[in-house]
């Protein structure tokens, strides 16, 4: 489903060179949980960024179900619509309710129309547990309800792959959950999920696999309770201590 | 902290301050011995104009009666053919059987009639509205090269709004109507508009960068990532917002704009200045039409900020 081959992010800030992302390479298959963690800035958040081609790579390829975000020639537009992505900061378009924050995508990108668009919001919204709120604006829910709102206006375009982005790292404690419930409930369903998280719980969980990335580079990848209880690395331990 | 301090004292002093400026103001002109004629300024806002009605040729009254408040006038001419004349009553000039030559006066229709102030400020209206308009379309792609990636655009928006915030309006004006105009045979009016539009363009343009840059980046993100194309995510998400965000300094910027439309009366073009100008060559009431042209301005703006601060209202729903 997913095919990085030695990729890698060079940026270019205020004269520093920063290997971002230092030659990855992994592979997701169809319906596989994978778990990203490692310390802040170790190029989590970019490598991810990579997938949907929000950040321009320097060398390597991305393959999404068989579209090469190096190739010139592909759309990327094409590529992102099965590509959900779900941010920190839930980037929920403030001047548009929750309904039309969900069918507007579905509407201008995969030309759906309104009942149809709407009938796929409700659905959706039901799903993530806040069918009452559809007629709301953003600013007027918690933090949890945009987030969930946001993992609906993803899925709403049934995305082929979903990739979070720290999702629960800027809600207060008490909401964590019902976010990462449902996210639990999206990993059982069969979707293939790339996430960035400092959630263990959730990757000893749901996860199939876990990298864990430090300066640009995977250092080390296994199943959770392999990489979780016996981690090989010396920097996974260390990073492994300081948060469990 | 509890703490209330009365506010009367300092409306007082406002009051005071104020009365002191009028006193001042009335001291003034007496020292000038300028005798204010403020009845003689209605007139040229609307007045009744008197609409003299000539016999149209050779001939004699028939007959005059009364229908309404007009009276008819029943005319036949030599070679018999008849009209009839409408007048207001009271006006009538001629009586039955009366012989009358071409061109006599019959009697007269008092019409009201707009006058020049009204003119001007009619004018002042239109042009700074084509003007304004014509400015925000400039100023929405010339904000959006702005933003652009592709250097030429870029390159080029930042040329057009440091060259015009680079010079003044003026100057511009008058580039415009004795060059540009001249070149491309260009009507005063047409060349006026162009002009203020340009102008008001240029400071569009940077107030629709700043709001566009003003949007989290998040939000493009998140359009983008959704599959929207650089132009849908501009359309849907971007602009709606950052529209909000410029409402009121692009009204600020149209209120300027039809303050700064007094300059096109330069080139000759009959707006609210230029007709209060012309009005004080007819009248010695200078001082009377300057603060009567000065109130309407400010009648303008301060309407216009009243529909602005309402549409903010509106669009404050979803914050
Ligand atoms: N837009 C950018 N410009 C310059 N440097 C960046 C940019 N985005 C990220 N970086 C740098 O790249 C590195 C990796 O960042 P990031 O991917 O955000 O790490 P993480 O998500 O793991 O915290 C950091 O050193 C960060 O400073
Ligand atoms: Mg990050």
């Amino acid at each position: 489903m997913i095919e990085v081959r030695d990729l890698v992010k060079i940026f270019h800030a205020r004269g520093h060179v920063v290997r971002a992302v230092d030659g990855v390479s992994t592979h997701v298959a169809r319906g596989e949980v994978v778990v990203v963690i490692g310390p802040s800035g170790s190029g989590k958040s970019t490598f991810l960024r990579c997938l949907n081609g929000l950040e321009t790579f320097d060398e390597g390829h991305v393959v999404i179900d068989g579209m090469d975000l190096a190739d010139k020639k592909t759309d990327i537009n094409l590529v992102r619509r099965e590509v959900g992505m779900v941010f920190q900061q839930f980037n929920l378009f403030p001047h548009k309710t929750v309904l039309d924050n969900i069918c507007l995508a579905q509407e201008v990108v995969r030309k759906r129309s309104r009942q149809e668009a709407e009938a796929k919001a409700r659905q959706l919204l039901a799903k993530v547990g806040i069918a009452e709120k559809e007629s709301e604006y953003p600013s007027r829910l918690s933090g949890g309800q945009q987030q969930r709102v946001a993992i609906a206006r993803a899925l709403a375009m049934d995305p082929k792959v979903m990739l979070f982005d720290e999702p629960t790292s800027a809600l207060d404690p008490e909401m964590v959950g019902e976010v990462l419930d449902v996210m639990k409930q999206l990993a059982r369903e069969g979707m293939t999920m790339v996430v960035v998280t400092h959630e263990m719980g959730f990757a000893r969980e749901v996860a199939d696999r876990v990298l864990f990335m430090d300066e640009g580079k995977i250092v080390e990848e296994g199943p959770p309770d392999k990489l979780f209880s016996a981690p090989e690395h010396d920097r996974t331990k260390l990073f492994l201590s300081q948060v469990l | 902290m509890k703490q209330k301090t009365p506010t009367w004292p300092w409306t007082l002093l406002l009051g005071l301050i104020l009365l002191t400026v009028a006193g001042g103001i009335w001291w003034a002109t007496k020292r000038v011995d300028y005798t204010w004629r403020w009845n003689r300024v209605p007139q040229y806002f609307v007045y009744r104009a008197e609409l003299v009605e000539h016999a149209p040729a050779d001939g004699r009254v028939v007959e005059v009666r009364t229908d309404g408040d007009d009276a008819v006038v029943v005319f036949e001419s030599d070679t018999g053919e008849r009209t009839e004349i409408r007048v207001d009553v009271g006006t009538v000039q001629v009586s039955e059987g009366e012989d009358l030559f071409e061109g006599d006066p019959v009697g007269a229709r008092f019409r009201w009639r707009v006058g020049p102030l009204t003119k001007g400020l009619w004018t002042t209206l239109w042009i700074s509205f084509f003007s304004g308009v014509l400015g925000l379309v400039l100023g929405l792609v010339a904000g959006l090269a702005r933003v652009s990636k592709n250097p030429t655009l870029r390159g080029l928006a930042i040329l057009y709004v440091e060259l015009i915030r680079g010079t003044p309006l003026l100057v511009q004006i008058f580039i415009f109507y004795f060059f540009i105009g001249t070149v491309l045979n260009l009507d005063r009016i047409v060349a006026g508009i162009l002009a203020l539009a340009i102008f008001a363009g240029a400071y569009t343009a940077e107030i629709v960068r700043a709001g566009i840059q003003s949007i989290p980046r998040g939000q493009m993100e998140a359009a983008r990532s959704l599959g929207m194309t650089l132009p849908q995510a501009m359309r849907y998400i971007i602009l709606p917002q950052a529209f909000k965000r410029i409402l009121p300094p692009l009204a600020g910027q149209f209120i300027s704009l039809i303050k700064d439309s007094s300059l096109v009366s330069v080139i000759a073009i009959t707006d609210l200045t230029k007709s209060g100008r012309e009005v004080i060559t007819s009248t010695f009431a200078t001082f009377e039409i300057w603060f009567t042209v000065a109130a309407l301005y400010l009648l303008i703006t301060s309407l216009l900020s009243q529909v602005i601060l309402w549409m903010e209202r509106r669009l404050a729903v979803s914050d």
